[in-house]
C-alpha cells in the first residue's frame, strides 16, 4: 500500500503560535498516498489545530505545509482543490435540505456535477433523507452528509476532525470499512484524528502521536497492539480448563498459564508456538471451542511512548 | 464569483427569517397606506382636492396676518399660497387623494429597509462564523476576497429587493385605494422662488437613490462589524443604533465644527434639497466626498479582518 512516489501531504517544522503560547511545536512529517494515517493525542494536544493549519484556516507561525507539493499559504487555491476535509463537527446549514448543502459546495469547485452529487449521496447511504432540512438529521446522518461534502470534488487528501464522535460501535465499523474501500479503490489517502487509541486502531495504518503542541513520535498501528513482537498472551476456551491447565504445565516455550473463568485458560508464549501447543492438546483429545489473542493493553503500548503519561 | 452569489442567495432566501422580514415591510406599507387613506387622503379623492386646497390657503391666509411672523415662515406661507393657487387655475390636481399620494409617502418607509437589510448583512458573515459552517465555507478553491464580496453584494441585492417591494405593493395599495389614474401627474414646486413643474416619477426615484445611498452606507458598516467582529448581535445592534442615534447625537454635537465629518452628518443627502445642511459651509460634495473615505474605509476594514485571520470558531 505504501508507495514510493511523493507524499500527498508533507508537514515541515509547523509551528503555531498564539500570543505567548506555543500551541504547536515543531511538526515535521508525510504521509504518503493511500495511508490512513491517525492523529492521536487527548483533548487540547493539538490535533484541530494541525488540521486547521492543513486546510488554511490558521496560518502557520514557522514551517510550511504542502499539499501534492503546494504550498498551503501560498498557493492555497491549488494547494486546497486536492483536500475535502471536516474540521471539528460536521457543520451544515440547518435551515437548508442536506441535497442544497451539497449543490452548496458543489457550486465552489469547477466540475462537480448534478450526477457527482447522486453518486456521493448514494455512497454515504444518505438517498431516503437527503431531501430533508438538516436540522431533522440525527449526528450520525450529519457526520454522513460531512463525509459526502468532503468527496464532493474527489479529492487525493480527506481529513476527518475526531470522525467517530457520535458514532455508535457498529457506525465506526462502517466507518473503517469505508473509508479501507476508499484507500484501497479510490487512491485516497485519509487523515482522521481521535482521542482514543482503540479508535484509531481499528481505522489507521499508522499513527502521530501528539501531545502538548508535540509531536511524540510516528509509529506503524501494529506497535501498539503487538509491543515489540515477543511473547504475548493467548486465551483458550475449553469445557476441561483442569484437563488443559495439566496439558500446558508440562510443555515447553510457555511463559506463564492462568485460569480464567468460565472455562477459559490463558497462556503466554511466542506466536510461533501456538500451532503446536494447539496440536498437542488435541492429543489429549480436549475439546477446543476457541482461541483468540489477547491484545496487549493499548494504554500500554502508549504509556511506553510516552514516558508514563497516560492518555485522555 | 456567479456561482458564490447564488450560493449566498439561497441561503438568504431559504431562511423562513427573510421572508418573515419581506412579510414585515409588506405589512408596514399596507397599514400605513390604509391608514392615511383613511384619515387623510380620503377627503382629496375625487374633486375633493379642491376644497382641502381652498381649506389651506384661507388657513395660510389667517396666519399670515399675525403680527409679528417670521420672514422665514412667512415666506413659506407665501410659497404654498403661490403653488395652491397654480394647481386650482391650471385645474392641475393635486397628488393628495391620489395614487402619488401614498406611494411617495411610502418611500419615507425607506428606513425599514435600512433596518432589514442591516439584519441580512450583519448576520451574514457573523452568522457563519457562529454556526461554523464558515470552516466547510473557506476550505473550497475559491478565496477569501471572493467569499465576502459574494455576500456583500448579496447583501445589497436584498436591498434592492426590498427597495422593490415597497414600490411594488405601494403602487399596488393605493393603486386599489385611490385607483390607477393620475400617473401623469406633475409635481408642484418652488425652486428659487420659481414655480415649476417636474416630473413625479423621477421625484420618486431621486428619493429612492438618497435614501438608498443612507441604506448602503449603514448596512456596509454592519456588514464591516460582522466580518471584523464576528459577532451578528454586535454588528446589528450597533449599526441599528447609529442609524437611529445618529441625529440625536447630531444635535447634541452640532455646535462642534468637526462633527460634520461624522457619518450621521453626511448620510442624509436630502439636507441639500431642502437647502438647510447640518452645518453652514457642508456642501453636497463634501458630504459625497465624506461618504466616499467611509464607504472605502469600511469595506477595506472588513477585507483585512476577513482574510487575514484565523478561523478559530
Ligand atoms: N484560538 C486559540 N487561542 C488560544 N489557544 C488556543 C486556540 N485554539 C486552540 N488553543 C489551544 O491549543 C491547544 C490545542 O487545541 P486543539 O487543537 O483544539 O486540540 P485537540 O483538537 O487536540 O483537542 C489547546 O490547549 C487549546 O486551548
Ligand atoms: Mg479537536
Amino acid at each position: 500500500m505504501m508507495s514510493t512516489s511523493e507524499p500527498i501531504i508533507s508537514l515541515r517544522n509547523v509551528t503555531k503560535r498564539i500570543g505567548r503560547s506555543t500551541i504547536i511545536d515543531d511538526l515535521t512529517f508525510d504521509v504518503p498516498q493511500g495511508e490512513i494515517f491517525g492523529f492521536l493525542g487527548p483533548n487540547g494536544a493539538g490535533k484541530t489545530t494541525t488540521i486547521r493549519m492543513i486546510v488554511g484556516l490558521m496560518t502557520t507561525t514557522n514551517g510550511q505545509i504542502l499539499i501534492k507539493g503546494k504550498n498551503i499559504k501560498t498557493e492555497f487555491e491549488q494547494a486546497i482543490q486536492h483536500v475535502g476535509a471536516i474540521v471539528e463537527n460536521p457543520e451544515m446549514y440547518k435551515y437548508l435540505t442536506g441535497y442544497l448543502n451539497l449543490v452548496h459546495y458543489a457550486r465552489m469547485v469547477p466540475g462537480v456535477t448534478k450526477e457527482r452529487i447522486d453518486e456521493v449521496v448514494k455512497l454515504v447511504k444518505l438517498e431516503s433523507r437527503i431531501h430533508d432540512k438538516v436540522k431533522k438529521y440525527s449526528l450520525g446522518m450529519r457526520q454522513r452528509l460531512g463525509v459526502a461534502q468532503a468527496l464532493l470534488h474527489q479529492p487525493s487528501l480527506l481529513i476527518l476532525d475526531e470522525p467517530t464522535n457520535g458514532l455508535d460501535p457498529a457506525g465506526i465499523r462502517e466507518l473503517r470499512d469505508y473509508l479501507r474501500q476508499l484507500t484501497r479503490f479510490g487512491g485516497i489517502t485519509v487523515i482522521v484524528s481521535s482521542h482514543l487509541l482503540s479508535e484509531m486502531e481499528l481505522m489507521c495504518d499508522r499513527v502521530a502521536i501528539l501531545q502538548g503542541g508535540k509531536l511524540v513520535d510516528v509509529k506503524p498501528i501494529q506497535y501498539f497492539t503487538q509491543g515489540s513482537g515477543q511473547a504475548q498472551t493467548y486465551r483458550i476456551e475449553t469445557q476441561q480448563p483442569e484437563l488443559v491447565m495439566a496439558a500446558l504445565s508440562r510443555m515447553d516455550g510457555i511463559e506463564e498459564v492462568k485460569l480464567g473463568v468460565e472455562g477459559i485458560v490463558e497462556l503466554t508464549t511466542e506466536r510461533e508456538r501456538i500451532p503446536e501447543i494447539l496440536a498437542e492438546l488435541m492429543q489429549h483429545s480436549v475439546r477446543i471451542y476457541g482461541v483468540e489473542t489477547v491484545r496487549r493493553s493499548l494504554e500500554d503500548g502508549f504509556l511506553e511512548l510516552t514516558g508514563g503519561k497516560q492518555i485522555v | 464569483m456567479f456561482n458564490l452569489v447564488r450560493n449566498e442567495n439561497m441561503k438568504i432566501y431559504r431562511r423562513v427569517r427573510t421572508w418573515i422580514l419581506v412579510g414585515l415591510l409588506v405589512a408596514f406599507v399596507l397599514f400605513i397606506n390604509i391608514m392615511s387613506w383613511q384619515f387623510d387622503g380620503k377627503e382629496s379623492q375625487g374633486d375633493g382636492w379642491r376644497t382641502v386646497l381652498q381649506q389651506e390657503k384661507e388657513h395660510r391666509n389667517e396666519v399670515l396676518k399675525k403680527p409679528g411672523l417670521e420672514a422665514e415662515d412667512r415666506t413659506f406661507n407665501l410659497q404654498r399660497i403661490a403653488v395652491i393657487d397654480y394647481h386650482l387655475e391650471r385645474d392641475i390636481r393635486t397628488e393628495d387623494g391620489s395614487i402619488w399620494d401614498g406611494v411617495n409617502g411610502s418611500a419615507q418607509l425607506a428606513i425599514l429597509i435600512s433596518v432589514f437589510t442591516i439584519i441580512i448583512a450583519g448576520d451574514i458573515v457573523a452568522g457563519e462564523f457562529a454556526s461554523g459552517t464558515i470552516k466547510q465555507l473557506l476550505i473550497r478553491p475559491a478565496n477569501r476576497l471572493k467569499i465576502l464580496i459574494s455576500k456583500y453584494v448579496a447583501s445589497l441585492m436584498f436591498g434592492i429587493l426590498l427597495l422593490f417591494a415597497l414600490f411594488v405593493v405601494s403602487f399596488l395599495a393605493n393603486g386599489v385605494l385611490f385607483g390607477f389614474g393620475h400617473l401623469d401627474l406633475p409635481l408642484i414646486e418652488v425652486k428659487e422662488g420659481v414655480i415649476v413643474e417636474n416630473n413625479m416619477f423621477l421625484n420618486l426615484l431621486q428619493t429612492y437613490m438618497l435614501n438608498g445611498v443612507s441604506t448602503i452606507l449603514y448596512v456596509t458598516m454592519a456588514f464591516m462589524i460582522s466580518s471584523a467582529f464576528r459577532s451578528s448581535t454586535m454588528a446589528i445592534g450597533f449599526s441599528i443604533a447609529a442609524l437611529f442615534a445618529g441625529n440625536i447625537l447630531l444635535e447634541a454635537l452640532q455646535r462642534f465644527d468637526w462633527s460634520k465629518y461624522l457619518l450621521f452628518a453626511n448620510t442624509d443627502l436630502t439636507q441639500y434639497l431642502s437647502g438647510q445642511p447640518y452645518q453652514s459651509g457642508m456642501t453636497l460634495s463634501f458630504s459625497i466626498g465624506v461618504l466616499a473615505i467611509y464607504f472605502v474605509a469600511f469595506n477595506l476594514i472588513s477585507w483585512l479582518m476577513f482574510t487575514r485571520r484565523d478561523v478559530t470558531s
